[in-house]
């Protein structure tokens, strides 16, 4: 029991506060340790680790064609891929050892593997990438529908951040904007009022009082500058967004803490399974 | 830890930092001091609650939606004889959101094991592999279903991000889970997968700190847990004391926080104007 419960604890307990503690020490082998040695180890575990992971992929995917489950001819796909990356990465290179020895052939033109790399990887990678643009499309319909004020206020600001963003944002005069606004407020004043005569007299006087105000300043681009929409896309990316995000990062930040905390102090065990 | 084990411990550590303060500091950082303080304050800030919560007072813990919605989609998975699908992320062990995320397995684990529906954890690293399965195992043991686990419903399919994307929604477009759980760190593939979750119909939860990914996640998810909501998933399901007296603590530390952003604004405007004071910025600026 000392072995799967007391000494894993001790060991993360130790690390966790070496690692937090060596931080404020000016000493090169625990700084040494921290910043490099500690991360190297990780990872010689992680190369190490992954035959695990190939060992229990090629046996779900061969108890998948033997039992012939739902989909098991990709995992034929699957096992072929497998073996055949293997074979390409450590018993056929390709090439001579003149253009590439074993170990640079991963990255030699002309190599077995790296024909993988470029004509099977690279593209189904990309395929899956390219998946996203679409996925976007329509995760942005469900975002952008109306549905509540907080939607609304989503698709709004979405807007002018797209619009205020590209060349043609800039050539959008702040009068264009103003105008409506002024039909914006209309339609807000007609949801509460109720009322064509009051509707359309507040519509009416905005038009009017931004028509005089665009003859008297000889209609600027770009003023006034409130209503100009690269400054308005800017206000809103830098000003509440940042807000938002630096809330979510404190937040986040505090998580982390208190997690390696409760780690380092023994009080959260759940990866050992108590 | 006992109170007096507690107090002897603490006292011991207290008098060994008095003797190396006093002692001229040797090799301390002192650029740095600000922040040893903090954290400092905050593991003091920290021990106390869970301190208070172990000794039986009682806190209120705000109810988070998402949380409350994970036994709801196991038990709809349940109902509808389909299985229970958790994505831990595409980071390996040495994540703290991938820690989280293996943590939150173990509750979801739990009520698999209690519900008896099947649980599928596909994952993309041999560590989280190893990790997830010790944690299932034991969450399938704790709730006496040791014959419900097996090895296999932790599963590894790649290091790769959209190789792992791919496997993910295959496991999603045959299999047709009635709940898909994603809690993790997650990059672009994150879309990838909600979209296709959410095309399949399933009740979608999502945990992530990943800033980038929150936006796509509450878009296609119906529930998500958002930066610290994630990191306090684990004492909102066990309900454990010791873990919701350091959620208490943390929600401590943010007034603290908000009190600090606040005072230092002021400081520095009075800095910048007058030229009274100090700079509070520098001051505080990690160095």
């Amino acid at each position: 029991m000392i072995w799967k419960r007391q000494i894993p604890i001790l060991i993360v307990a130790f690390i966790g506060a070496l690692t937090l503690f060596g931080w404020f020490v000016e000493e090169p082998n625990i700084k040494a340790f921290v910043d490099d040695d500690a991360t190297q180890w990780y990872d010689i575990l992680a190369s190490f680790a992954i035959i695990l992971g190939a060992m229990n992929l090629m046996k779900m995917q061969i108890q998948k064609v033997a039992r012939q489950k739902k989909g098991w001819p990709y995992s034929i796909v699957a096992i072929f891929g497998f073996l055949f990356a293997i074979t390409a990465g450590f018993f056929i290179k390709g090439v001579d050892d003149s253009v590439a020895v074993w170990g640079a052939h991963v990255t030699t033109e002309g190599t077995l593997f790296k024909w993988i790399f470029d004509y099977m990887f690279t593209p189904l990678s990309a395929t899956m990438f390219s998946l996203l643009a679409f996925f976007v499309a329509s995760a942005s319909y469900r975002a952008f529908r109306i549905r509540n004020f907080e939607a609304s206020l989503l698709l709004v600001a979405g807007i002018i951040i797209m619009v205020g963003r590209v060349p043609i944002g800039s050539l959008i005069s702040s009068w264009v904007i103003m105008y409506i606004i002024v039909l914006a407020l209309g339609i807000g004043v007609n949801t509460w009022k109720k009322d064509k005569k009051i509707t359309f007299g507040v519509v009416g006087v905005g038009i009017i009082i931004v028509t005089v105000a665009g003859m008297m300043t000889g209609w600027p681009l770009d003023k006034p500058a409130i209503f100009y929409l690269p400054i308005i896309q800017e206000w809103i990316y830098y000003y509440p967004n940042v807000a938002g995000t630096r809330a979510i990062m404190i937040g986040v930040g505090l998580g982390i803490f208190a997690t390696s905390i409760r780690y380092i102090l023994g009080i959260e065990k759940s990866y050992i399974g108590e | 830890m006992k109170d007096k084990q507690f107090w002897i411990v603490l006292s011991g550590l207290i008098v060994a930092f008095l003797i190396f303060w006093f002692a001229g500091q040797p090799m301390f950082n002192e650029d740095r001091v600000v922040m040893f303080i903090t954290i400092v304050a905050i593991s003091a800030t920290l021990l106390y609650n869970i301190r208070m919560a172990k000794r039986g007072e009682t806190f209120y813990l705000r109810p988070i939606p998402g949380l409350k919605a994970i036994e709801e989609a196991v038990g709809r998975s349940t109902e509808m004889g389909k299985p229970v699908l958790y994505v831990p992320g595409i980071m390996d062990m040495d994540q703290v959101e991938t820690v989280a995320g293996v943590i939150v397995l173990g509750h979801v684990a739990r009520m698999t094991a209690r519900y008896e529906t099947s649980l599928n954890v596909p994952v993309s690293r041999s560590i989280v592999m190893k990790a997830a399965r010790e944690v299932c195992r034991e969450s399938y043991m704790m709730e006496g279903r040791p014959d419900m686990f097996n090895d296999d419903m932790v599963h590894y399919l790649t290091d790769d991000q959209f190789a792992y994307a791919a496997g993910v929604n295959g496991i999603m477009i045959r299999e047709k889970p009635a709940a898909c759980l994603y809690m993790g760190k997650f990059y672009a593939e994150s879309l990838i997968l909600a979209e296709t979750g959410n095309s399949i119909g399933a009740i979608q939860i999502a945990g992530t700190a990943s800033q980038a990914q929150i936006p796509f996640f509450v878009t296609a998810c119906d529930y998500t847990l958002i930066g610290e909501e994630f990191f306090a998933a684990s004492a909102y399901l066990s309900q454990k004391p010791e873990l919701i007296g350091g959620v208490r603590g943390q929600d401590m530390v943010k007034v603290a926080v908000i009190s600090v952003i606040i005072l230092a604004t002021l400081l520095r405007f009075i800095y910048e104007t007058w030229g009274v004071g100090f700079d509070a910025i520098k001051l505080l600026t990690v160095q």
